[in-house]
């Protein structure tokens, strides 16, 4: 019977693993060049049932089901489950366009899957094993998709450097784990808080073992690659601009926040008790972060290299959930994870529809966009003026948790946190300049006059992503909600 | 008359409705200025009959009536009327409501709000370019400042007032003169850095308060046995920053020139004319409520920043080549009197300030109306390039030269009674420290009068060409003599308008009497 409620309890990675495998068939039945665009459909349905099949799952998994290595029944893997999902949809639905001229569209689709299983084992890992096997599988799909256009230089340079910094930081990361194991006798997580509880002598007095601090120095770098911060960040924007533009969101929208489901497990439920110790380090690296993020992100001429600037610009707001780590500060994080999908994703599905008429990528391609392409345009501006955090749109409220608990927790805390808000707030005000000037070429440059028609499956992408940054920018109460309770099981 | 109905939402609600009807009209875009012509007209018509039904001084029979809290001593907090409080986002650590209503100090600026909106539309008659977005983002701006006039929740207020610069951005982006690019860009973030100062004011007073709630009166309430003094100190400062910028105050005036010079007409009017009041609206209704001890400790610092502000910019006008570039000067000269009325915490100071924000409201609107026709129908509103332009257009001359009248301070027009009662209000506090401030009504003088000397009078110029100069058009010409008509109105009887303000600026006069 157990095998059952393992079974069972794995139901959305099965559904998608099934449909993974089974691409590369479909690829052989569509054979008929006007069938191909049929071939999303497949990956959508799996998308569409695994999510279908988590939110039933509460109803008939008993919590006591919950194998060693991953814990199912919680709403913070839930959120991120649902991240998950909904970015992989959007990208989905932008990529048969995008790709319609490609051989192995079959692999692309199974591709995807693959990586979001990866995913949802990461937010679901209660076991520092489990964890690294969540971001090997998500890792290793990632860097072939990124290189899917292998006759393309760009393409092919991106998946090279992706692959090498990828292993480079999987290999710190497994290093940091084995030393934790060697200090704790335990690679679950929640043991190792365990572990620091009892005067061992590895965390006494507010003295860590100099083990303790490397594995923490190791997990913060190799997380940081994940999550493209400064200074491991070099990677991201070659490897954004470089692979095909729908896997550009996929990466920035989804891979990332993988990235911060390891953060927030292993820094705030594992190694919460040792946070004197890396409290300073991860606040100067959330500040560092948003600076260089967005300061480079000023003088790009390429939209998608912009967006890889902003997108770790945004990855350093996020950080600040680290030196603050409340419940309050988790559920900004939470939430602006969220919201981010949703905004970063449907910019590059923009500019991938941008792509996919043959019409470039350059700021300069986006002059008098608003009259070629009014929705469109509409569209780009609600996602630039979010990430920017203008209310009253999603990227806004996000933010508005997020930097507020850090002036929260200032009072109790450490003073110098409320800079942490001061910073993003700033940077903030600085991401205007970038994001208003795309907006500016759109609307305010003369450009070609012609009309831009769009494929629906495009236009539902990018529809999908504008209406969530709209409606939950309006009414983020549920929203909130959510993210509460699922920071709830950080600190439970 | 509203008993149970939601009219400020429903005012609030018409702009953007039609908003986007504007939006939507496709191939049909001459209708455009139709729609937001009925749909700010109407918000109009109602606003009106809003004032009409305030009750002067409000007891539990008036519409939506919200009696202002208690705080001992015979003092509370402001009452309102038109209040509705709904829940809008509630979490453990959130509490957001959509609360609006008005009182007294807000009352003004709200019907100054729908009445500009709507006469700026009706003056954008011919725009040709792009009508149907033109006309939306005017009534989306509309919206937005609607909203910041009747917000009580510090969220919602942040809300509207972040959703203002965006229709402004766009409509000196995309209808505005040479430089719009510069301007626009320089005017959004410049703008927008402030806001953020107020963003961190507001989390700083949500969290400090304790009250899980963002509402206005209860933050204010519980921070006054909270919030000390440093505190308020800090956060005063930020928020008097925030604001200070929109007013704007020296130094931090900069964007306003550009901003202006390059905008469309209806732009500066509802620039100058309203966004300018959001500044000046939020010191007297946020900041100073709120942390009264805060703008105890830093009194001397806005008195000095108002005199300059009044002082230096009245100076920068006389310098000006440029017609419209000077009126824009000559707003942060104006704008000046409404920082330095309320720095005296006494009624009758702060009760100058609001009446000073509703004057330069109409009156400002007037001249920037004007500096549009002139150059509309001359093609430069360079002074030099001008002169004798009466004998062409003798209307738009008289509409004119009432305008500067009425700014220079002319009594029996609007600003007059404003602008004395600061002065009123400063000697009763400061004495003969008046002389400072005072100065400017000689250099506001001449700036107007040489200006018109050299534009209006005198001979015919030869450097334009005259031969085809016509006159005010009808819808150019409306707007600006209904606000003529009111300016004339509430320059002989400013009681009309008192009688609003000084109810609710007695209790915040207590206030500040009992706090300090």
């Amino acid at each position: 019977m157990e095998i059952w409620n393992y079974l069972e309890s794995l139901l959305p990675q099965l559904i998608l693993l099934l449909f993974a495998l089974l691409m590369p068939a479909f690829d052989y039945l569509f054979k008929d060049k006007r069938l191909l665009s049929l071939l999303a459909l497949a990956p959508l349905v799996a998308l569409v049932a695994a999510m279908v099949s988590w939110l039933f799952l509460g109803w008939w998994v008993p919590p006591e089901s919950n194998i060693d290595l991953i814990a199912i029944d919680n709403e913070f893997s839930g959120l991120f489950l649902l991240v998950f999902l909904s970015v992989g949809i959007v990208v989905v639905l932008g990529s048969p366009e995008f790709i319609r001229k490609d051989k192995n569209q079959g692999e692309y689709y199974s591709l995807i899957l693959l990586a979001i299983i990866g995913m949802t084992v990461v937010a679901e890992s209660t076991d520092l094993i489990a964890l690294f096997v969540g971001l090997e599988i998500s890792g290793i799909s990632s860097f072939a998709l990124s290189g899917f256009r292998k006759s393309e230089k760009r393409s092919a340079e991106a998946a090279t450097k992706y692959f090498i910094i990828g292993g480079f930081s999987s290999a710190l990361t497994l290093f940091a784990i084995s030393l934790l194991y060697g200090v704790a006798g335990t690679t679950n997580i929640e043991g190792l808080r365990t572990a620091m509880t009892t005067p061992s002598g590895w965390l006494s007095d507010g003295n860590a073992d100099p083990m303790l601090l490397l594995a923490t120095v190791l997990l913060m770098a190799g997380f940081g690659f994940k999550v493209a911060a400064v200074p491991f960040h070099m990677w991201a924007p070659d490897v954004y601009e470089g692979a095909p533009t729908p896997i550009s969101g996929f990466l920035a929208a989804a891979s990332k926040k993988m990235g911060f489901a390891a953060f927030f497990k292993v820094f705030l439920v594992g190694l919460i008790l040792s946070i004197t110790q890396w409290q300073e380090a991860a606040a100067a690296l959330a500040i560092v972060t948003m600076t260089v993020g967005n300061i480079i992100a000023v003088s790009q001429t390429s939209i998608k290299r912009m967006l890889a600037y902003s997108s770790i610009a945004q990855a350093g707001y996020l950080l600040i959930v680290l030196p603050v780590g409340t419940p309050d500060a988790v559920t900004g994080g939470l939430f602006h994870i969220l919201t981010h999908a949703f905004m970063k994703s449907g910019a590059f599905m923009v500019v991938a529809a941008m792509g996919a008429v043959a019409i470039g990528e350059r700021l300069d391609d986006f002059k008098g966009l608003g009259r070629r392409a009014p929705w469109l345009a509409l569209a780009m501006t609600l996602f630039l003026l979010s990430l920017a955090g203008i209310p009253p749109l999603a990227g806004f409220a996000s933010k508005f948790v997020l930097f507020s608990s850090a002036v929260y927790a200032s009072s109790p805390g450490p003073d110098w946190l409320v800079w942490l808000a001061i910073a993003g707030v700033l940077n903030s005000a600085l991401s205007l300049y970038y994001y208003a000037r795309v907006i500016k070429f759109m609307y305010m440059e003369k450009g070609p006059k012609d009309i831009i028609r769009l494929t629906p499956m495009l236009k539902l992408a990018v529809a999908v992503a504008a209406i969530m940054v709209v409606v939950i920018g309006v009414y983020p109460g549920p929203v909130i909600d959510v993210c509460e309770r699922a920071a709830g099981f950080i600190f439970s | 008359m509203f008993e149970g109905v939601p009219i400020i939402s429903i005012i609030i609600m018409l702009p953007l409705i039609g908003a986007i009807v504007s939006l939507l009209l496709g191939k049909h875009e001459k209708y455009a200025k139709w729609v937001a012509a009925v749909f700010s007209g109407v918000a109009l018509l109602l606003s009106v009959l809003v004032a009409f039904s305030f009750m002067v001084n409000p007891d539990s029979a008036a519409t939506g009536y919200h009696r202002g809290a208690d705080l001992g001593d015979d003092n509370r907090f402001f009452d309102y009327q038109f209040y509705e409080d709904y829940t809008w986002v509630k979490t453990e650590s959130l509490g957001i409501n959509y609360t609006v209503g008005l009182d007294g100090i807000s009352l003004p600026l709200f019907v100054l709000t729908t009445l500009l909106s709507f006469l700026a539309i009706v003056f954008s008659w011919d725009t040709s370019l792009r009508p149907k977005e033109y006309f939306g983002l005017m009534l989306i701006l509309e919206v937005g400042v609607l909203g910041v006039f009747v917000a009580l929740d510090y969220f919602l207020f942040y809300v509207f007032w972040e959703v203002v610069l965006i229709p402004m951005y766009f409509m000196i982006g995309v209808w505005g003169g040479p430089r719009k690019d510069y301007a626009a860009i320089k005017f959004f973030i410049y703008t927008h850095i402030a806001s953020l100062a107020i963003l961190i004011s507001i989390m700083a007073l949500y969290y400090e308060a304790g009250t899980e709630t963002f509402n206005m009166e209860q933050i204010a309430v519980a921070g006054m046995a909270n919030f000390t003094t440093t505190f308020q100190v800090v956060v005063f400062a930020a928020m008097f920053f925030g604001f200070g910028v929109k007013v704007p105050m020296v130094p931090f005036h900069t964007w306003l020139p550009d901003a202006h010079v390059e905008a469309p007409t209806a732009g500066s009017v509802l620039l100058a004319g309203l966004l300018l009041k959001m500044g000046g609206y939020g010191i007297i209704r946020v900041a100073i409520p709120t942390l009264p001890k805060g703008a105890h400790e830093l009194v001397y610092v806005i008195v000095i920043i108002a005199i300059a502000s009044i002082l230096y910019g009245a100076m920068l006008c006389l310098a000006q080549k440029d017609l419209k570039k000077m009126v824009a000067y000559s707003s942060i000269s104006h704008m000046g009197f409404v920082l330095l009325g309320f720095a005296t915490f006494t009624t009758l100071g702060i009760v100058a300030g609001v009446f000073q924000m509703f004057a330069h409201g109409l009156v400002t609107a007037v001249l920037f109306m004007m500096c549009g026709v002139v150059q509309h129908k001359a093609g430069t509103r360079m002074i030099p390039s001008l002169g004798g332009l009466a004998k062409k257009m003798p209307i738009a001359a008289t509409m004119m030269t009432i305008g500067f009248l009425a700014s220079l301070g002319l009594p029996g027009l609007v600003s007059f009674a404003a602008e004395f009662m600061v002065f009123l209000s400063m000697f009763d506090k400061w004495a003969l420290w008046l002389f400072i401030p005072i100065i400017s009504v000689a250099i506001t003088a001449a700036y107007y009068l040489w200006a018109l000397q050299r534009s209006m009078f005198g001979p015919l110029t030869q450097k334009i060409d005259t031969s085809h100069l016509r006159d005010v058009d009808w819808f150019e010409g409306v707007p600006v003599g209904i606000l003529i008509a009111l300016i004339a109105l509430f320059g002989v009887f400013p009681s009309l308008v008192f009688q609003y303000i000084t109810p609710s600026v007695e209790w915040l006069a207590r206030l500040l009497a009992g706090g300090g």
